[in-house]
């Protein structure tokens, strides 16, 4: 029993990181057609300035991380501003190819500004809260995941919310369904992407600065495999609604997790190592039966 | 505009085959595709040759080892994405099969490196089959991060089999041992026979019924074109030449831990092949092999002679992530089309020196 409570709290860090990152991937697709694949690199920027200012500066990491957050979103916001308003005759797949270009370029200019060395980083708050179950045996949960569950709960609440009562969300919404025609009802579709874009960069920032305050080394592609946890949860949830990729992206760690616990109590611990083989199989399997996704509705398709 | 560029042409055509026989012997004989790619062929064996000499740098040998080995995957993607219009993540994950049929086949079971090869070629075939079936369902963004997925299910697979390879017998081709420093033949020789077959599909039908299919699915299918085969072959044949480019890479550098984030597996091969591809011009072969060249070889042998660019290696990582927006943005056709735009221009100027020279052509 304490062995499954602890699995469960060990998945509590990942799934905040993925469904952030999955909610900020989602709102660039709804906005701009495109998969961000910089969207990795942009939160591991975000990651970096937190660092130096915890580290050259001195401040405390709640000051910190908004000013992370609001470099990513700057960088963000730029990325949209000088080429993607720019680049909106470039198709489908070309959006996504200077998205990886991006990639390259951010992770060239990290060294550059922040030096080669891995910066140190802090932790919300230390210490762990222990549980002495029934049966003698301990389970423990670190305060920082905590803060960390309560961070992601309460921007991720807040965005769903915002989308769903405010004039933004509303014009966020349509402009998610027809850019177009968005456009034509008076909805400043530009300053509705931009704000997405910069929306992403901080929830970026935010989820990369989680993984780095629970221990993890901060490096240029060190979100790289959330952001693959995102792209498919995505597509598992289906991109036509705003909540299936999240519910998706929850699901995909706690998955894993869960496998690696299935795989140990039944003797096999082998095994272990093949989790993420066997959630990825079956999470393919599933989109190639259901290409929309879980959550997707069924798009008809002019000829 | 471009009647009068052909006519130009026309007029030069007739100019230059007028002279004596074996220039235009000559001449034809350089214009053939397939003699282009002997001679680019003999002339990196000789450039190798040479750096074994050290008459050229050494480093040389390993970096144009490697960027061609790269160059086999880009070669494949130009096909997939330039004729088929579609595209995939998933090379990071087809060259593991290659190297892990080395690993297996030749290093642990000891058998020749020819077995390996074909073990590695069968692997592929049957990868590319999956992917192809995918990619009847799921289409465009989609099938993108879909290939992403499976290539992440192969690393995860690379890293529980084996998280570290490496090949400590020299490889034995043809009762020949290929040592690291003769690799560089092996991978050009590789490389030519690769590059002579894609030209041949291109300009086969093939080729042409996967252009169809690239403009409009529905069309090519109303033309009696049966989507299924040949999304099938192209798929078939990127993972085939992305798992060759695996096993030309383990050859060349001997070692690959699957786990490293920047690994031969990981995300950032995929995406760096992709680019080489679009910077080099996304529907030629000659710019795949250039764009593998700028992404893999030019900081070895051409901008570590430059004392900044060599103390701040990360500047070339930059440089390619803005040339690939600047080319995605303002040239679609990648230095492949910049080339042809310069040829038409230096005609043009031929043309018009003459004009000057001699007067105008009448006739």
């Amino acid at each position: 029993m304490a062995y499954f409570l602890n699995t469960l709290f060990g998945s509590i860090v990942p799934m905040c990181i993925t469904a952030l990152v999955t909610m900020a991937i989602t709102l660039i697709f709804k906005t701009s057609y495109t998969t961000n694949f910089a969207q990795g690199v942009i939160s591991a920027f975000g990651a970096y300035v937190v660092a130096s200012s915890l580290n050259k500066l001195g401040l405390s990491i709640w000051i910190s991380l908004p000013i992370g957050m609001f470099a990513a979103m700057l960088i963000a916001v730029a990325v949209d501003v000088l080429i993607f308003r720019n680049g909106r005759y470039v198709n489908a797949l070309g959006k996504q190819i200077i998205t990886m270009g991006l990639i390259s370029l951010v992770v060239g200019v990290i060294p550059l500004i922040f030096g080669l060395s891995d910066p140190a980083f802090k932790s919300f708050v230390n210490g762990n809260i222990t549980f002495t179950l029934s049966d003698g045996s301990v389970a423990s949960v670190t305060k920082n995941s905590l803060v960390c569950l309560a961070l992601a709960v309460v921007v991720i609440a807040a965005i769903f919310i915002l989308l769903r009562f405010s004039k933004w969300g509303l014009s966020v919404r349509a402009t998610a369904s027809n850019e177009y025609v968005a456009g034509m009802m008076g909805i400043n579709t530009h300053v509705v992407t931009a704000v997405s874009w910069g929306l992403a960069g901080a929830l970026g920032a935010l989820a990369a600065t989680i993984n780095a305050s629970s221990g993890n080394i901060i490096s240029g592609y060190f979100m790289t495999n959330y952001q693959v946890y995102a792209f498919l949860a995505g597509i598992l949830g289906g991109f036509s609604t705003f909540y299936g990729p999240v519910i998706a992206a929850l699901m995909i760690p706690l998955a894993n997790n869960l496998v690696q616990y299935i795989v140990n109590v039944l003797g096999v611990p082998e095994l272990t190592g093949w989790s993420m083989v066997i959630v990825y199989a079956v999470a393919l399997v599933i989109i190639f039966f259901k290409p929309q996704g879980i959550f997707g509705k069924k798009i008809a398709r002019k000829v | 505009m471009d009647k009068r560029l052909a006519k130009n042409y026309a007029l030069l055509g007739k100019q230059t085959t007028d002279g004596d026989g074996l220039t235009a012997c000559l001449r034809s004989f350089f214009k053939n595709s397939t003699m282009q790619i002997i001679l680019f062929a003999i002339i990196m064996s000789v450039v190798g040759a040479l750096s074994q000499e050290k008459i050229l740098p050494y480093s040389w040998l390993s970096a144009f080892a490697s960027t061609f080995s790269y160059a086999i995957a880009a070669v494949g993607f130009c096909l997939l994405m330039g004729y088929s219009g579609l595209a995939s993540l998933g090379t990071g994950g087809f060259i593991g099969i290659g190297t892990y049929s080395v690993h297996y086949i030749m290093s642990e079971a000891g058998l020749p490196f020819g077995i390996a090869l074909i073990t590695a070629i069968a692997v592929a075939v049957l990868i590319g089959v999956i992917v192809g079936f995918i990619s009847l369902r799921i289409e465009g963004i989609y099938l993108v991060i879909l290939t992403l997925g499976l290539s992440e299910i192969l690393r995860n697979l690379y890293m529980v089999l084996e998280d570290r390879i490496t090949i400590s017998t020299n490889p034995n081709l043809f009762g020949i041992e290929i040592t690291r420093q003769m690799s560089l033949y092996v991978v050009v020789v590789v490389l030519a026979v690769i590059m002579i077959i894609t030209g041949n599909i291109i300009n086969s039908p093939t080729g042409r019924a996967m252009l169809a299919m690239k403009n409009s699915t529905a069309a090519a299918q109303a033309m009696g074109i049966s989507l299924m085969k040949y999304r099938l072959m192209a798929f078939i044949i990127c993972t085939v030449y992305a798992s060759i480019s695996g096993t030309m890479l383990i050859i060349v550098v001997r070692g690959a831990m699957a786990s490293q984030g920047t690994g031969f597996y990981a995300l950032i091969t995929s995406l760096n092949i992709l680019a080489a591809v679009i910077i080099g011009g996304y529907k030629s072969i000659w710019g795949a092999v250039f764009g593998s060249f700028i992404m893999y070889g030019m900081q070895t042998v051409v901008l570590n002679n430059i004392k900044f660019l060599a103390e701040n290696p990360v500047i070339i990582t930059f440089v390619s992530g803005i040339l690939v927006i600047i080319v995605v943005m303002f040239y679609p056709g990648g230095l492949a089309q910049l080339v042809l735009e310069l040829r038409g221009k230096a005609r043009k100027l031929r043309i018009k020196m003459k004009e000057a020279r001699y007067g105008k052509d009448l006739g």
